[in-house]
């Protein structure tokens, strides 16, 4: 029998082209009740983590940004605010059910005209060579089977000068916060998931690709080797979120 | 140093507040349109917080990372950059506070800050009624008026409270009066050193003859 290549998919090992498949599953699980769940097992502090990736971005009026994972357009509702009507928003996410979700939740609120929603895959996104100024990615990557494809693909579209910016889940700096934070994910976030969303597999898997997700300075290095330059990363809330910075020269 | 997310929440209550105050005064953020794009870094000293407002259409944006164009930048501490806010008569350098950049848009600052005249009545009325807001509302002005004066008074009260009911410093028309009376004592030793070295010559003279 012909051996496929594996990768991982929480703490399991999948043949790599399923793993799009089930995270596609997740998602389509969790979408609805998405901005619920941040909310209760952040603590509302996701919104002060989006916050910093929105300070960091530099972004300004007239530019065109893309969010790639953005999920239920909390970063996009933002933006489209920054670039104001001569700018455009890209609201791109692999997942329909995301992306219906924040698509019709930005109609809602009345953001439209500079937004554009988009399903696409990271690893190989549909836009030309240097179309961006700026390129977000939070709480995405790590669902990406092959990171240092998807690195490469947002490279090719940022333009240069431009900025990629990864916020996601990273390691703690303190042994102590490293321990309190597994009994929450490995305990109460599947319970907290089974309670409001009904799924408690859906945030097991969330809260083990957490923890199979690369490091700092090993995201870090996959930026530079990408070709990003002048990367760098700042942990926030102990390192639980890390949000990496590079540039396209 | 202080984890970036907490800066973020401390960025952002302040941000809430500002933006939330402005809801109920239409008049300053039509003036803070006028203002659109500009940035103000706040360099405070004591405490050790650097931020940057941001002018973002008729709303105040609040930042710690800022790569874009600083109008006007003051360095000081937070006391002195509220007083050279709130008070028309404040200067920079009579506080201690170092400007850089254009001082028009401190100078418009500070007018709009002077006018600002923030109904709280409305957000009121818009939960309670208006009657209940209005009670509330002259209850609270009352009150403000009475803690505008009470401040004012506080350093005189203080002052009579330590002399007259502990006993700790003498009145001051007690103290004047001892003052007077020790000039009074210097003068007339100095008149008597002057008055004995005058006999001291005198003895002196007859000496010599």
């Amino acid at each position: 029998m012909k051996d496929r290549k594996t990768t991982h998919f929480g703490y399991q090992e999948v043949p790599v082209d399923e793993k799009a498949g089930r995270v596609a599953d997740v998602f389509h699980s969790v979408a609805a009740r998405y901005d619920v769940m941040n909310d209760l097992m952040s603590g509302g502090v996701h919104r002060l983590w989006k916050r910093l990736t929105i300070e960091m971005s530099a972004a300004r009026a007239g530019q065109t940004i893309l969010d790639i994972a953005g999920g239920t357009g909390d970063l996009t509702a933002r933006f489209s605010r920054i670039v104001g009507p001569e700018g455009t928003v890209v609201l791109a996410d692999i997942n329909e059910s995301m992306l219906r979700v924040g698509r019709d939740r930005l109609l809602d609120r009345g953001i439209a005209g500079n937004v554009e929603a988009v399903q696409a895959d990271a690893q190989y996104l549909p836009f030309p060579d240097n179309t961006f100024d700026c390129i977000t990615i939070a709480f995405g990557l790590r669902n990406v089977t092959d990171k240092d494809l998807a690195l490469r693909s947002m490279l090719r579209v940022l333009k240069p000068g431009g900025r990629l910016l990864v916020l996601e889940f990273s390691k703690p700096e303190s042994k102590l916060l490293e321990k309190v934070y597994d009994q929450y994910s490995f305990r109460l976030l599947p319970f907290m998931g089974k309670l409001v969303a009904n799924d408690a597999d859906s945030y097991r898997y969330l809260a083990e690709s957490i923890r199979m997700h690369p490091d700092q300075e090993t995201l870090k290095q996959m930026m530079a080797d990408a070709g990003f330059v002048d990367c760098e990363y700042h942990n926030m809330t102990g390192g639980i979120v890390a949000l990496h910075k590079g540039i396209k020269p | 140093m202080t984890d970036p997310t907490l800066r973020a929440g401390f960025d952002a209550a302040l941000e809430t507040a500002i933006n939330a105050a402005l809801r109920y005064d239409p008049g300053t953020r039509a003036r803070l349109a006028q203002l659109d794009g500009r940035a103000l870094a706040l360099d405070i000293t004591v405490p050790p917080l650097p931020l940057v407002l941001c002018i973002e259409g008729d709303q105040v944006s609040v930042r710690h990372y800022w790569d874009g164009e600083i109008s006007t930048r003051l360095r000081g501490s937070a006391i002195a950059m509220l007083r050279l806010l709130r008070d028309e008569d404040a200067t920079p350098a009579g506080l201690g506070v170092t400007v850089t950049g254009s001082s028009a848009l401190l100078a418009e600052l500070q007018s709009i800050l002077q006018d600002l005249d923030i109904d709280w009545e409305a957000p009121l009325a818009r939960l309670l009624g208006d009657v209940p807001a209005h009670t509330i509302g002259e209850a609270l002005r009352t009150a403000g008026q009475w803690l505008r004066d009470s401040i004012e008074q506080a350093p005189q009260a203080a002052a009579e409270t330590v002399s007259e009911e502990w006993r700790l410093t003498p009145p001051r028309a007690q103290f004047e009066a001892f003052v007077e009376d020790v000039a009074e004592l210097a003068l007339a030793t100095d008149r008597l050193e002057a008055r004995v070295a005058l006999l001291k010559e005198k003895l002196a003279a007859r000496g010599d003859d």
